[in-house]
């Protein structure tokens, strides 16, 4: 049986020579096959591939998910005191089946979402609408500063930018 | 093994002795250090271009080594090591004007989605070809030896065809790398696996190892977790001793990521550190 190698284009096959032959001799799913099953359990919530350990297995999913709201909580420190203690749990149910995209579009996400909810926290409003008014986040790719004026209102919290200067003109 | 030998690209550092990973949080704690010699910095966090930290600059000034450590190239991926982030290595490593330069072996993402952390390979010689053919990628890049990290992990795969210990001399060997040994990861594997963490430091090539990184962690639920943001406990300190028997490394450092203590206890976790290995203290 063979199995596929993304790794192996004619270079690699030169390169690896024997190894890699013996490699995709053994039969089984692929090392690629392997390795984004146990990413989308990890990040998806796809069930955990065979063999492996389930509760082990959980255990690292609930560390992941407490080390990403660690750092969601440095770039986005108000989102994050607007839970309080409840911070970490609430981070880890929003992000349970989100892989994550970097902390900053993490947060901005969440934040985005609290707000379509209604539930972001008073607290965490101006931190928002003055990232909303100094960049421009399309929700998919990297956020890039904005060039031109911006005025952002996010639950109930008002931000502008002129020429890169943000200020906040009201908070909730 | 029929391949084309890698270069090996070893080279025994001078004897740094006890260093520390730098974080922006503890820069100021890190620049008063009388005695540093060697500090580490995630290579992800430092611009290729443009000025450093004023605190990591400070170190390079007074002619600290500081190796960058990359954390988000996923050597072990089965796909190809990405170009613009060996780049970006690669002139980190120029920029630092460092010797040599680290990552691990490990992966975090696979078909295209982030992991957002360093997972484990299966011991299998599918996945040693994969970081082999990656640190070659890499070594095409940055001139100087590449040193490789095993990681910790709280699960393993199934059907493993190699030890731990065959599994990591295989890789080097192959790739002519130089090994980072983590000796918490080594604790915490062993004792989450309850297995002897001797047995895998009488098993690899101490003679390669280009240095140690020593960190913290703490039992949550019957498992041991490889924090970063609790203090080292005695029984890691006690592992740098038995390493040191054997084999003392050129440095070992302290790796603190998070939940930063207060100056003194930083202090005391570095002189532990210099305690058992018996490198003098640099506080």
């Amino acid at each position: 049986m063979t199995t596929h190698n993304s790794a192996a284009d004619p270079a690699d096959a030169e390169a690896t020579g024997e190894g890699g032959a013996e490699a995709t001799g053994r039969g089984g799913p692929s090392l690629a096959a392997r390795q984004t099953a146990l990413v989308e359990a990890l990040t998806a919530g796809r069930s955990v591939p065979e063999g492996i350990d389930g509760s082990a297995f959980e255990a690292a999913r609930v560390a992941l998910l407490r080390k990403r709201a660690g750092e969601v909580a440095r770039q986005w420190p108000m989102l994050a005191a607007g839970f309080g203690n409840r911070w970490k749990r609430e981070f880890a149910t929003w992000a349970a089946t989100r892989p994550t995209q970097g902390s900053l579009r993490d947060g901005w996400d969440m934040a985005r979402s609290l707000v379509a909810r209604g539930e972001l926290p008073a607290v965490a409003a101006a931190e928002l609408a003055e990232r909303e008014a100094a960049w421009h986040y399309d929700g998919t790719t990297a956020p890039r500063s904005r060039r031109t004026p911006a005025l952002s209102i996010k639950a109930g919290a008002l931000a502008v930018q002129l020429g890169g200067r943000v200020h906040v003109l009201r908070r909730p | 093994m029929a391949e084309t030998p890698s270069p090996v690209r070893t080279k025994t550092l001078p004897s740094y002795g006890v260093g520390i990973g730098w974080r922006p949080e503890i820069a100021g704690y890190v620049e008063g250090l009388p005695g540093l010699r060697f500090a580490e910095v995630v290579a992800e966090s430092v611009h290729a271009h443009g000025d450093l930290p004023p605190g990591l600059q400070a170190l390079l000034d007074r002619g600290v080594t500081v190796i960058p450590h990359g954390v988000r190239l996923s050597l072990g991926g089965a796909e190809p090591v990405d170009g613009d982030r060996v780049e970006h290595f690669a002139a980190v490593a120029e920029r630092l004007n460092a010797p040599l330069v680290s990552e691990h072996i490990a992966f975090v993402r696979a078909g295209g989605v982030e992991a957002g952390h360093l997972l484990p390979l299966p011991r299998s010689r599918e996945a040693v070809d994969a970081v082999v053919a990656n640190v070659r990628r890499l070594g095409e890049s940055v001139s100087v030896p590449i040193a490789l990290e095993p990681i910790a992990a709280l699960f393993d795969w199934p059907d493993d065809e190699l030890t731990e210990a065959q599994f990591i001399t295989e890789i080097l060997d192959r790739s002519g790398a130089m090994l980072l040994l983590d000796i918490a990861n080594v604790y915490a594997n062993a004792r989450n696996r309850g297995t002897d963490p001797l047995d895998l430091l009488d098993h690899v090539p101490l003679d390669r190892v280009a240095y140690v990184h020593v960190a913290g962690g703490a039992e949550h639920e019957g498992l041991y977790h490889d924090t970063h943001t609790d203090a080292v406990p005695q029984p890691v300190l006690d592992l740098v001793t038995e390493l040191c028997d054997r084999h003392r490394p050129p440095a070992l450092m302290l790796e603190r990521d998070g939940d930063y203590p207060a100056a003194p206890e930083l202090t005391a976790e570095l002189d532990a550190i210099a305690k058992a290995s018996g490198y003098p203290t640099v506080t």
